[in-house]
């Protein structure tokens, strides 16, 4: 059987399309990077779904939303954990992630460049809070898990490298924010030591997100 | 069969909210479950038993797990609500992340304009949530469209993202009658999702909740 054709399009950034991206890589299989920048997207928005990015292209078929992607490439790959209850405890922290990207946000935009407003003030008042509600959490799971290099089962799983990949954008706004998560801080160490990983984030563009 | 079959359990409030799309799933597979409902105000005692500190969470044969559509995707693959084929999976994910954004954005006006939230009650229907749904509900009638106008929001069975709709599509049609008659294919596809025997059987007899 023919392997199918897969492109990706989201702007130049991580941000919500590197966790694909990273599973592309890591599994050896071609695809195109598509970058599409800020100033062309208005051009493509009409021809995606929802008018949003990314977009994941399996053979002439969309499929839109970052987390359905990256599932849908996690199942594919070997990365959505071995059993229906580890996918579900992937899913799980995945979502209680999204949660923690709406609260954060605010500060996000702010550090991003994007918007306007006291950076110092969002990351006392908006981010420190939600990093620790989320990392606590993360922290507890990954114990429990065994504290075996994983959030959840005993190989990796998208969500290791959903949080991983994070956790390198984040420290550069919010400098010490996971002092108090070493658990965590060791999944990072062990998911991005992976050789085909590395080799990917040794040489990937250098965005701001 | 009984012996076979796992106990499951089902934690939340006095709500359908988040919680209903599992208790539809139990209903339509026959599946027995334990269904508990708290106080709001009783939630901080069960705290400590959550593992994300919220509520819903399902138990299997005792083990836990957190977050509504983790939940609603884990009973729709064992139940046989999923999607049939990987494609199709991924599109039910896709709409129903792209629910949870819509959601994101009509729930606080919903809460303030009916009294429940502090807030400027009469701005709230013609500046956030009319323009919510009309963003939202615009995809969706062209996703049922597309999909074939055949009852169904992906592909041609009952799946769990038809259900997560059909609530939605129920608690605001109900507080605002005529609210999405401008998307006549959406209302089309809710009322034949609602008119399936065993669903149709549990949303006469559930409690009647707020919403």
């Amino acid at each position: 059987k023919t392997m199918p054709t897969y492109k990706l399009s989201y702007f130049p950034g991580r941000g919500l399309g590197e966790v694909s991206r990273q599973m592309l890589h890591l599994s050896g299989t071609p695809f195109e990077d598509n970058r599409i920048t800020m100033d062309d997207w208005p051009k493509h928005k009409e021809s995606t779904p929802f008018g949003q990015m990314p977009v994941l292209t399996v053979d002439g078929k969309q499929i839109p939303q970052s987390f359905a992607i990256a599932r849908y490439l996690a199942n594919q790959f070997g990365f959505a954990g071995k059993t229906p209850l580890e996918s579900a405890w992937v899913d799980a922290l995945a979502d209680q992630y999204k949660d923690y990207t709406t609260e954060i946000r605010p500060f996000l935009m702010v550090a991003y460049g994007f918007g306007e407003g006291d950076k110092d003030k969002l990351r006392k008042e908006v981010a420190e809070p939600a990093i620790n509600k989320l990392f606590t959490i993360l922290e507890k799971k990954a114990k429990e898990n065994g504290s075996n290099g994983h959030f959840v089962g005993s190989s990796l799983t998208w969500v290791d490298l959903l949080v991983s990949d994070h956790m390198g954008i984040l420290e550069t706004h919010v400098p010490n924010a996971f002092t108090a998560f070493p658990t965590v801080q060791d999944i990072r160490k062990k998911t991005t030591s992976l050789p085909k990983l590395k080799e990917w984030i040794d040489k990937r563009p250098v965005t701001p997100f | 069969l009984c012996l076979l079959m796992p106990t499951y359990k089902l934690t939340y409030l006095h709500l359908r909210g988040r919680a209903e799309i599992a208790r539809d799933l139990f209903h339509l597979a026959g599946v027995p479950y334990e269904d508990i409902r708290y106080r709001l105000d009783e939630v901080p005692t069960i705290s400590e038993s959550l593992p994300f500190g919220q509520v819903p969470m399902l138990e299997v044969d005792g083990k836990k797990l957190p977050q509504s559509h983790a939940i609603n995707r884990y009973l729709a693959n064992e139940f046989g609500f999923a999607g049939n084929s990987a494609i199709e999976r991924a599109w039910i994910d896709a709409v129903a992340d792209q629910h949870r954004d819509h959601e994101i954005e009509i729930w606080p006006p919903f809460l303030i304009h009916l009294g429940l939230e502090p807030g400027d009650r009469d701005s709230q229907m013609k500046e956030k949530i009319e323009p919510a749904r009309d963003k939202y509900f615009t995809i969706l009638e062209n996703i049922a469209k597309e999909n074939g106008s055949n009852g169904h929001f992906v592909g041609d069975s009952l799946t769990w993202v038809d259900l997560l709709i059909s609530e939605h599509v129920y608690t605001f049609t109900q507080y605002f009658p005529g609210f999405l008659d401008a998307f006549p294919t959406v209302l089309d596809t809710v009322a034949k999702i609602q008119a399936t025997p065993k669903l149709k059987e549990w949303m006469e007899k559930r409690p009647v909740e707020k919403f």
